[in-house]
């Protein structure tokens, strides 16, 4: 498991809002909500779609392409088109700044 | 706030200093403006575009690399593995898109043959070589890419095999690149009426001793390069050509390569495509079929493995009567790999009696890797046979089961299965060292999946 790093800060985020970021050479999405924030990868399971681009509806991020919803928290896929999961990352906030451990170490 | 300078980018400072240090004719600086031109208005591909929808380059930047103007720190490179144990009649070495040597063999210098090192051959030949240089049957504004090798492209290959000429023996290429290196290359394969050759290109990554100026092996896995080219083949009336094309490079390049070869009557292609380095590579290849009965049959084979990605957008285009074209592309893919194939026959409607047929056959080695396959058809003739076929599935488990009834390891009993697989488009390369190439690198990269 890789160590937990510095990707952002809270403060570049909206509230609620979501923010895509390029760190390590991949690409994730950081969603924000409050004082929550979580990290996603920018994949939609179901064709490959950027999910950086998509709406945030409470803790739904929709998938601009075909509308699958995929809930931040776990990246569960919520609705059809997609069934997988998209891949989530341990995100830490201390003061304004996110850290993130990525889910592997394979980049 | 500072603003990093980009010195010796890709840009209009970097392109005229470029020019002229090239002692070019002026038909064909004009020719690279032109396409510097169309580079600087085009955007790079976004997803938005059906061709690059499943392909994401958002985390390529061309600022990154520089312009391979410089000469490579090695000059020596180690042989291909598609030379094992093959005769040659000539060939030719780049590394970071310089020649760094070639040879044809004597007997067919003097019948007119012209191989090796393109940019060295056309200061001898410029005249000559004018009309296959301006045909560009590649656009330069198909995309951003095709339009940058268009326009800086350094090195490259040509093999130019006069009207009924034969080369018995095959020639082979190796494009080679250094970390962080870019070969921008343009290969030619021209064959006048009834001409016969074979040739056999490869790339590889190099890792080299940058004081001692040696290579010193295969580039470490994470080594970055950048490869874009452009293939063009035009073969004229009943000439006989067989191609094989390896991809090798190590698994940091990306690679974006625009390949399209034109047949005129009678004219035969055979084409092998082996796709096995890279880190993503968008590959376009066509076939024009333009002159009456003319024929191609395509081989793909691509092992994928960790995060690579590869997307081939193949087209087999009839535009003339009694056409045939057979594409038959296999992929295997381990990891979190992903392949994407979309395949396509259009049919002119002069193009009766055609006969074309394309199949993809994807074998998932690992539940996380992920295969597209997307054939299609676009007929406009009434009188045609074109059909299409496409599987993606797993290795079965009963299979590994019996073979490990039978003694073998789950591992062996995988590589055989998988060696398998292939088969059917290994008995159609018809070249034994190619075939062996395959087999082994293949067999090499097999893991064990339960």
């Amino acid at each position: 498991m890789s160590e937990f790093k510095v990707v952002a800060r809270r403060s570049e985020i909206p509230d609620p809002g979501r923010k895509l970021i390029e760190v390590d050479g991949r690409l994730v999405v950081l969603c924000r909500i409050g004082s929550e924030v979580f990290c996603l990868d920018d994949v939609c399971t179901h064709d490959g779609g950027p999910l950086g681009s998509g709406e945030l509806q409470g803790y739904d991020l929709i998938c601009p392409r075909h509308g699958a919803r995929f809930d931040i928290r776990t990246g569960c896929a919520r609705t059809m088109p997609a069934t997988e999961s998209t891949r989530t990352h341990r995100v830490k906030v201390e003061g304004d700044q996110i850290l993130v451990q990525w889910a592997d170490d394979d980049s | 706030m500072t603003t990093a300078l980009q010195p010796f980018g890709f840009d209009t400072d970097s392109f005229e200093a470029f020019l002229a240090q090239r002692a070019e004719p002026d038909w064909l600086l004009s020719m690279r403006r032109q396409s510097w031109d169309t580079y600087s208005k085009l955007a790079w591909p976004t997803r938005d575009h059906e061709e690059w929808i499943r392909t994401d380059i958002r985390t390529f930047r061309i600022e990154n690399f520089r312009p391979p103007i410089q000469a490579p720190p090695a000059s020596v490179a180690p042989p291909g593995l598609l030379t094992r144990e093959v005769e040659l009649a000539g060939a030719c070495v780049s590394i970071n898109s310089h020649s760094t040597s070639h040879w044809l063999a004597p007997q067919l210098a003097s019948k007119g043959v012209l191989f090796g090192s393109l940019p060295e051959l056309l200061a001898d030949n410029a005249d000559r070589l004018r009309p296959h240089l301006e045909r560009q049957i590649v656009l330069p504004g198909y995309d951003k890419f095709a339009a940058l090798t268009s326009a800086f492209w350094i090195g490259g290959q040509l093999l130019f095999v006069p009207r009924g000429v034969r080369v018995e023996l095959p020639l082979h290429s190796l494009a080679a690149l250094t970390a962080d290196g870019v070969d921008l290359q343009k290969t030619l394969v021209i064959l006048e009426e009834g001409a016969e050759a074979t040739m056999l290109s490869e790339t590889a990554s190099l890792s080299v001793d940058v004081e001692a100026g040696n290579v010193v092996g295969s580039a470490p896995a994470e080594s970055r390069g950048l490869h874009a080219g452009i293939t063009e083949i035009v073969q004229g009336a009943g000439s006989r050509l067989r191609y094989v094309n390896l991809q090798n490079w190590g698994t940091g390049v990306w690679h974006f390569a625009h390949q399209k070869a034109r047949l005129e009557r009678d004219a035969g292609l055979q084409w092998t495509l082996a796709a096995l380095g890279g880190k993503t590579a968008k590959v376009n290849q066509q076939v024009e079929l333009a002159g009456k009965r003319s024929e191609c049959q395509v081989n793909g084979v691509m092992f994928t493995e960790g995060r690579q990605h590869f997307s081939y957008h193949t087209l087999q285009h009839h535009q003339a009567p009694e056409t045939r074209s057979d594409f038959l592309y296999k992929s295997a893919l381990q990891d979190k790999s992903r392949t994407v194939w979309r395949g396509m026959i259009k049919v002119d409607p002069a193009a009766q009696k055609t006969d074309g047929y394309q199949r993809n056959d994807n074998l998932l080695l690992s539940d996380t890797s992920r295969a597209d396959s997307i054939p299609g058809l676009e007929i406009e003739a009434d009188d045609v046979r074109c059909t299409h076929g496409s599987t993606s599935g797993n290795v079965e488990e009963e299979l590994i089961f019996y073979a490990c009834s039978r003694g073998l390891t789950r591992r062996e009993a995988v590589r055989l299965i998988v060696t398998g697989f292939f088969q059917q488009v290994l008995d159609r390369i018809t070249i034994p060292s190619v075939r062996d190439a395959l087999v082994n690198a293949i067999a090499q990269r097999v893991r064990e999946y339960r």
